[in-house]
């Protein structure tokens, strides 16, 4: 008897077992740990999160195939494609950007993917706010609330839109109703016909509505766009558009009521450098319509072994001196002789040289190396030889560049930081491969002066009024003149000391003299007036590049600027070819091809895959 | 849907076994002695089974046994391993005699484990590769993952010197962009195959195709190994095996000298019509090496050169680290290669007794690596026991505890101490002259980094992991032909290492990074619930067995990290978090693993006559992954054999002792490499993707939320679906043992992330079901058993595998995927997966030459860059200018064929054996040609080749094109044919030498058995391939997108030389 109850008993006891498991429908559910669905976050919550998610790739970075060709400065397109930057480092250093540099970049270049594919992201991420406003707002979100979270996610979209139209022009619009699991992604930039859709009505239409429904300030939230950063946006679509009479109402309003979100009215600042600045107080200015936010020591930087970019300026890491000095990596982004040869001014009248003869008679390079006068926001804009670079000393000229053949002789200086913020305001993460690259320097998208002279410019593509113009561009000029702002150097050589908050250097009678010869004068009252139309906008073009120069915008004024005037573009480049080649002889043979290079090629894996099943929905640019 | 068939299963079973239900027969005990028919010495182990149950017993080590039989007219099957089994009727008697077994080299009734059960080798219907557990123990190595290359045909594995590293392993081909690991099954468990203890294994089976490894259902699909660790048997023994010897590095790569590497700078400028000049070198009609570095083209009696003069300041403008230039070149490879000892030592006692049977193991391997600071450590303990309860019960447990060190290695990686050796010129000396390390922070000299001082500096860095494998398990033998077993088992892994991240001072980039601490841990947990019935009968003709059965398996894991910076001193006994400073302090974790698995599986088989063979076997998998709609999918097998050799018409055929002819069909599945809740969209929060200053703060930033993952709802298994042909055969008196095999292996609904358009935003896509690929191939073993004259026997055995990969769809409808190496990027991607190519091939431009002068160039089509010198392009597409569309592919890496190949000879007491493996028609992307074919590349050392062997007008056939200054798409941007070459080999792996001492010496000692060996490894490679080694891994080994890519390779070829002894007592 015993023995049958082992016979029964172990069959009993595996059909047990079998139930068990059989009836445990749990067993085969997990639940994902450390992650959120879309229903938790179905609320004010989770929309308000979602809405700092789209923000964090104003910084261009930490979004899907981010990395230097998505930098929020544009510094690939908007300086080295253009004439005020050399690529930097090595030749075979990121070579897709020599590429870019010498306009033969096709469409397997892997710096232009960057760019488009981490500004959709951005774009789908606002969408992701509008597509989840409904459920919130059914939830606990109030409805001003929801309106406000919908003008941000609009604004944004908007914004991400345009950064797209200025690289490669005949994008895709993408709202909230393209999702993955619609199947509908694969959105044309073509009509039916096979022309390309203008995208700027929608783009501008989004910015429209962001400006109506956006309020005016935030409460101390410094980066949030307000009804004025929209403004100055759609103004400056319509610039793109050259729609230049639409333009002036908006720039006018912004001129008379505009603010920041933090509630100061719109103003230059006395110190041109220190929009520049990493310091939180000097950041988010009068000065500042709009940037992008950034941070470091955030812990963005040590988890970036998993994924994503870090918070501080990602996008600009590789423009630091190369080896010494702040970062001491990687030695990009070294501004143009050419450019440094633009701040030449007329001895007699410190105006700029429009009539392009800066680019005759000797070049300007270490401190003193040039005889004639110079406007000082050369020393603003880049390290130069002898020159103090705020407080890392006097520059020591080629000890800091990479390859002094291909990379000429200055450094980028806009982006980096002083000594004394190495450690607060640079990062001081160690599991990250160049920490100290990482800095808290916002990236300016729009700054005031900006605004003034598209508004100089508007007046003359209007036929208004060349007073004011010329009013608006002096000043700009007369902020740049203010001799306490300059950068000082003792007599003996070496550098002052550097105030890292004003980002100043300290003057001392007797002691302390200005770092090389400046002048710079305003246009006399009634010089547009006298020279005409033509006159006024090459010297507010000018105006432009000095004020702007290593910002990322050269390359996009020239495009505009083309737009209305076909050619222009390849002109002054094919001129700079011209003039570069001797020196760099990289630029041997390289030419601006009209009708092609004023635009990027759009990424050839995304045409592939838009157009596999046959239909031609994405239409590469002319020329590639 | 799975319920209904769930709850049905346990009531069948019941019902199952209340039919078979019948009462017990009387039983009497038996008893007899095996014994040896050639010399009559007793054979100990020998397996007395009860013919068609369950009941068995073991002969004792004077070859006697005891066995209770059911009834007079049982019938007992006397086997042992190495001699021909037998029948023996019992006829009524209680006193059998002895029993005389005939020596047999015929090894078709060793009995295999197959996965869940077990079967006699001839009854096997599957394609199951039996591995040479002698055999492949012979290749010393760190483990058994490098040891079973070539030891089994259709297993291909790749492996690496970095000791403890993984390898590239694949069965059949490769079946995945992914993971293409098969399933390691240890004594019925899922565990790494990587440190179990070589000495250990008793037996390892390879299941191939569909109908071996159908049962294993979803993750068979990669095919299943199934290692079996030994048991106690016969009396008790304690036995050592151990060897210690020495690995001796290769010589490096074919570097230039200073002053060689200074005239192709020279060389460089003048090509491109500059006036030459060096930071370094000066300036003038030739190069000078200067005497110091450090002031920059220092030289001797400069006053910055004066010791006093020193300052030690990175990145700061006073900074002069006097350094004096190695006129003679720094032999980068020599700091950092050196010979490097190994040993293994393992003590083993075991033994068997009517009612247990035990083994017990302590193991110790020590590898150094021949590379600073690479190294496996590991101690390990194992105890197997059983315990037969009563008759019919049995309950024992498996268990292996270890712990180990073993500091990873990041090989195939352009930022690892091998490749920068290959990378940091030869003027830089390792110490400047106050000893610190010199490096490229010396102006003008590349970007690459001192490995000699990464390699020092990773010296205290440690790894620990500790891992405990093992099962549980009750069998109950029930109703003469049932037998119930239970087992719980599973895998508890911890692992914990911390490592310092020093300022790299002394080289150009990251000289002011501040330093660093990083502490982690984690943990991964699996276990393993079986429970398994089997019948098995016999009628007359008709033999049938029955397997049904259940298990349940749970994966878990979970890690933490945390880093500080900025610590006050490099002192490792500083070295813990809170020591660092605060404000740099960061910390993440998460959950890495967290699926389930829940199955379903039955077997048939049916023999007639032995002759023809039938086997079923289905299973049913439910899985985590999957949504509830989709979770469960259904494998079935139906495989069969037809012995002919037992037909009556092949009486005659005399020369043939066995054959058998196998087919078989199955359908598996797999989960690839689907991620962790797939069927969900999911957001997440990280600070670098989603988090925003929206304040301005500069030095925080607030939580954002971004979409992380798309939802897949209806994404499911992978289908792999196998058809196999083959035969086994014995011949020519057992002396030739030949398996072929045929088979077709297409993966169908490939499990895939298809590439979506940027439109879709940032969030991954889920992998879908779409995509085919076919992988065809053949496999032949072939041993034959040899004598010759009295005192010499050999072996000789040999097997080859081919397979051809062919991708038949692709996701998302693409045609291709370009596919990206984790090894380096800087020439674009490597490889392409394209419809109706094979995985793996490398795509990129083909050169035809170089353009011999401008005359040359107009007639040619318009190409970016072209110039005299460089790279000349094949216009594919005819379009008359070079562009995208004219790359092609240029290579593949895929192997026409494998090869290995072993012999054993014995002459009285000495032994003699060696082991070749090979590969042949397969291609290697030798990529470090782009780091020193090019000086502008980084302006890091270079080869001599492109000093004394690169274009000029007056050698127009050179090896490396014109030096230039440029990087353009004629010479360095491009992945091109230049770089690939053949990867076909032939190496010696390992020759052994043994000795075997007179039984008649060591008896008088008690010692049964003693050998002593010596023993080389990779004697020679033959290869046409100019880097290192052709043997190339992937540079992410659970990426097998792309491989045979040479990024500096941590050399698997070195020659080591052994001693080793095995004693028995």
């Amino acid at each position: 008897m015993k023995r049958k109850y082992i016979y029964i008993s172990a069959p009993l006891a595996l059909a047990a077992v079998v139930i068990l498991f059989a009836c445990n429908k749990k067993f085969l559910n997990r639940q994902p740990i450390g992650l959120l669905s879309p229903t938790t976050l179905s609320n004010a919550h989770g929309v308000q999160s979602m809405l700092i998610g789209a923000y964090s790739l104003l910084d261009g970075e930490g979004g899907n195939n981010s990395g230097w060709g998505s930098a929020a400065s544009n510094w690939t397109y908007g300086d080295v494609a253009a004439d005020n930057a050399y690529k930097g480092s090595t030749p075979s250093d990121q070579g897709d950007v020599q590429n870019l540099q010498l306009w033969n970049a096709n469409s397997a270049n892997g710096y232009p993917p960057q760019k488009w594919d981490a500004m959709y992201d951005g774009i789908q991420r606002a969408n992701d706010v509008l597509r989840t406003l409904k459920a919130a707002n059914a939830n606990d979100m109030s409805a001003s609330d929801t309106i406000l979270a919908r003008a941000q996610a609009v604004f944004l979209r908007a914004f991400y839109h345009f950064e797209l139209v200025r690289v490669f022009k005949h994008i895709p619009f993408v709202d909230e109703s393209v999702t993955f699991a619609a199947n509908d992604y694969n959105v044309p930039n073509v009509d039916g016909s096979g022309n390309f859709i203008n995208p700027m009505p929608k783009i501008e239409a989004d910015f429209q509505y962001a400006m109506q429904y956006l309020p005016a300030t935030w409460n101390g939230d410094k980066g949030r766009a307000n009804k004025y950063a929209a403004e100055a946006f759609l103004a400056k679509c319509y610039m793109y558009d050259q729609n230049y009479s639409g333009a002036i109402p908006l720039l006018g309003d912004l001129m008379v009521n505009g603010e920041t979100a933090s509630g100061d009215r719109y103003a230059l600042q006395k110190n041109y450098f220190n929009n520049f600045n990493a310091d939180p107080t000097a950041k988010n200015t009068s000065e500042s319509v709009f940037a992008a936010q950034m941070s470091v020591n955030d812990g963005s930087a040590a988890a970036t072994n998993q994924q994503g970019n870090p918070n501080g300026n990602y996008g600009d890491a590789l423009n630091f001196p190369y080896n010494g000095g702040p970062g001491a990596c990687c030695g990009f982004d070294n501004p143009s002789q050419d450019l440094a040869d633009a701040y030449k001014t007329d001895p007699a009248t410190g105006l700029p040289l429009l009539d392009g003869s800066f680019e005759t008679g000797g070049h300007v390079i270490a401190r003193g190396t040039w005889a004639g006068t110079l406007d000082p926001r050369i020393d603003f804009v880049m390290g130069r030889p002898g020159i103090p670079y705020l407080d890392w000393g006097p520059h020591p000229g080629d000890a800091w560049i990479r390859d002094t053949l291909n990379d000429g002789h200055f450094n980028p200086k806009k982006n980096v930081y002083a000594l004394s913020q190495k450690t607060t305001l640079a990062d001081n993460s160690s599991t990250y491969w160049a920490a100290v690259e990482l800095t808290a320097d916002n990236v300016n998208l729009i700054r005031y002066s900006d605004v003034m002279l598209w508004m100089a410019e508007c007046q003359v593509q209007t036929s208004g009024d060349l007073g004011t113009a010329e009013a608006l561009v002096d000043s700009v000029r007369s902020r740049a003149a203010n001799p306490a702002y300059w950068t000082y150097i003792n007599n003996d050589g070496t550098a002052p000391t550097f105030n890292a908050t004003s980002y100043s250097y300290t003057q001392k009678p007797g002691t302390t003299i200005p770092a090389d010869n400046y002048k710079i004068g305003l246009y006399p009252t009634g010089t547009f007036a006298a020279n005409g139309a033509a006159y006024a906008l090459k010297a507010i073009q000018f105006e432009r590049r000095l004020e702007f120069a290593m910002e990322g915008q050269r390359f996009f004024d020239l495009q505009r600027w083309d737009f209305g005037s076909p050619g222009s573009m390849a002109a002054v480049l094919n001129n700079y070819v011209k003039v570069t080649a001797p020196l760099r002889p990289a630029f041997i043979g390289a030419t601006f091809v009209q009708g092609k290079s004023e635009l990027f090629p759009i990424p050839q894996n995304q045409i592939d895959i838009e157009n596999e099943q046959g239909k031609i929905n994405l239409k590469q640019n002319p020329g590639y | 849907m799975p319920s209904k068939t769930n709850t049905a299963l346990p009531g069948l079973l019941l019902i199952a076994c209340m039919l078979f239900f019948s009462p017990a027969f009387a039983q009497k005990m038996v008893s007899g002695r095996v014994l040896n028919q050639t010399d009559n010495s007793p054979i100990a182990s020998a397996t007395i089974q009860i013919k068609g149950t369950r009941g068995a017993a073991v002969s004792g080590a004077d070859g006697s046994f005891t066995i209770k039989v059911p009834n007079d007219n049982s019938t007992l099957v006397i086997s042992a391993i190495g001699f021909e089994s037998v029948e023996y009727p019992v006829a009524g008697r209680s006193t059998l005699g002895d029993i005389s077994l005939k020596v047999g080299n015929n090894t078709l009734n060793d009995v295999i484990v197959t996965g869940y059960t077990a079967q006699k080798k001839k009854d096997i219907t599957g394609s199951v590769a039996i591995v040479n557990v002698d055999e492949m123990k012979q290749t010393p190595a760190g483990t058994v993952e490098n040891m079973l290359q070539g030891q089994a045909a259709g297993v291909t594995v790749i492996n690496s010197g970095a000791p403890g590293g993984g390898s590239n392993f694949r069965i059949r081909g490769i079946t995945s962009l992914g993971n293409t690991d098969p399933l390691i099954i240890i004594d019925g468990i899922r565990a790494g195959i990587n440190d179990i203890n070589p000495d250990d294994i008793e037996s390892i089976q390879v299941l191939k195709d569909a109908g071996a490894a159908a049962i294993y259902g979803v993750s068979g699909s990669n095919g299943v190994i199934i290692v079996t660790t030994k048991k106690g048997r016969g009396k008790a023994k304690i036995s050592y095996d151990g060897y210690v010897g020495s690995q001796q590095p290769l010589k490096g790569y074919n570097l230039a000298n200073p002053q060689e590497t200074a005239n192709a700078i020279w060389a460089q400028q003048i090509n491109d019509g500059l006036p030459p000049s060096n930071v370094q070198y000066g300036n003038g009609a030739t190069p000078v090496l200067p005497d110091y570095i450090t002031p920059t083209n220092g030289h001797a009696g400069d006053s910055m050169t004066s010791p006093s003069k020193y300052v030690f300041d990175p990145g700061g403008l006073d900074d002069n680290r006097i350094t004096k230039a190695n006129k003679a070149g720094t032999n980068w490879w020599k700091t950092i290669f050196s010979p490097a000892i190994m040993q293994q030592h393992t003590l083993s006692a075991s033994g068997s007794t009517e009612k247990t049977n035990y083994f017990f193991s302590i193991n110790y391997l020590d590898q150094k690596g021949t590379l600073l600071g690479t190294y496996l450590k590991r101690y390990g303990v194992r105890a197997n026991t059983v315990f037969n309860v009563k008759d019919h019960i049995r309950v024992g447990e498996n268990a292996y505890v270890f712990y180990k060190q073993n500091p990873g290695f990041t090989n195939q990686n352009e930022g690892n101490t091998i490749s920068y050796s290959y990378r940091e010129q030869p003027i830089i000396p390792i110490y400047d002259i106050e000893g610190n390390f010199a490096g490229t922070g010396s102006k003008g000299l590349g970007n690459s980094q001192n490995p000699y001082a990464d390699a020092v500096r990773s010296l205290n860095n440690k790894s620990n992991d500790w891992q405990m494998v093992g099962n549980v398990f009750a069998e109950v033998d029930f109703l003469k032909h049932f037998t119930a077993r239970t087992q719980f088992g599973g895998n508890v892994d911890n692992y914990y290492y911390w490592y310092f991240t020093y300022t790299g001072y002394e080289n150009a980039e990251g000289n002011t990074n501040s330093n660093g601490y990083t502490e982690s841990s984690g943990y991964n947990s699996n276990w393993t619930y079986t429970n398994t019935l089997k019948y098995s009968n016999t009628f007359g003709n008709h033999s049938i067995a029955v397997l049904l059965g259940q298990e349940a398996n749970s994966f878990y894991g979970r890690s933490l990290s945390a880093s500080r910076g900025t610590y006050y001193t490099t002192d490792p006994n500083f070295w813990t978090l809170n020591a660092g400073a605060p404000a740099s302090q960061t910390n993440s974790g998460g959950v890495y693993t967290n699926n389930t698995l829940s199955s379903y599986f039955g077997r048939l088989d049916y023999t007639y006559n032995d002759k023809y063979i039938i086997a079923l076997t289905m299973r049913r998998d439910g899985s985590s992954y999957f949504g509830s709609a989709v979770q469960y999918g259904n494998f079935p097998s139906v495989t069969g054999a037809w012995r002919i050799s037992s037909e009556d018409f092949m009486k005659d055929v005399t020369w043939i002792n066995d054959l058998k002819i196998r087919g078989g069909w199955g359908k598996l599945g797999s989960l690839s490499n689907v991620p962790l809740y797939n069927q969900y969209t999911l957001f997440n929060q990280f600070a670098s993707n989603s988090y925003y200053d929206i304040t301005g703060a500069s030095t925080s930033s607030q939580l954002g939320l971004y979409n992380s993952q798309l939802a897949g709802p209806a994404t499911t298994w992978e289908k792999d679906v196998t058809t196999n042909l083959g035969f086994d055969a014995t011949i020519l008196s057992n002396k030739l043992d030949v398996s072929f095999d045929w088979y077709n292996k297409s993966i169908n609904g490939l499990l895939f992330r298809p590439s979506v358009p940027a439109t879709v935003g940032g969030a991954t896509p889920p992998f879908i079901n779409l995509g085919n690929i076919t992988n065809k191939g053949v496999e032949l073993s072939v041993t034959y058993h040899g004598q010759a004259g009295r005192d010499v026997k050999f072996d000789i055995g040999g097997e080859i595998s081919a397979y051809r990969n062919k991708i038949l769809a692709l996701a998302g409808g693409n045609k291709y995927v370009d596919e990206f190496s984790a090894g380096s990027s800087r020439i674009n991607a490597f490889s392409r997966a394209e419809i109706g190519h094979s995985i793996g091939e490398f795509f990129g431009y083909k050169v035809v030459g170089y353009f011999q002068d401008s005359a040359d160039i107009a007639k040619s089509p318009t190409q970016d860059g072209a110039y005299p010198g460089l790279f000349k392009y094949a216009d594919i597409n005819h379009s008359g200018a070079i562009g995208d569309s004219d790359r092609t592919f240029i290579g593949n890496p895929n192997p026409k064929f494998t090869y290995g190949f072993n012999l054993h000879v014995a002459y009285k007491a000495f032994d003699v054996s060696a082991f070749f493996y090979g590969s042949y028609g397969n291609s290697v992307f030798n990529y470090i040609k782009y780091w020193i074919d090019f000086p502008q590349v980084f302006e890091g050392a270079i080869s001599k080749d492109a000093v004394y062997n690169s274009w000029r007008p007056d050698n127009l056939n050179p090896k490396v094109p014109r030096l230039s200054t440029k990087a353009n798409f004629s010479n360095t941007q491009q992945v091109n044919s230049w770089y690939v070459e053949s990867g076909s080999y032939l190496r010696l792996k390992q020759l052994q030498i043994g000795y075997t001492l007179p039984k008649s010496v060591l008896q008088q000692f008690g010692i049964d058995k003693m050998r002593f060996y010596v023993q080389g490894t990779n004697l020679f490679t033959i290869t046409k391939y100019t880097g290192l080694d052709p043997e190339l891994q992937a540079s992410d080994l659970g990426n097998n997108s792309n491989f045979g890519i040479d990024f500096g390779n941590y050399p698997s070829n070195q020659k080591s030389f052994y001693v080793g002894a095995q004693l028995t007592f």
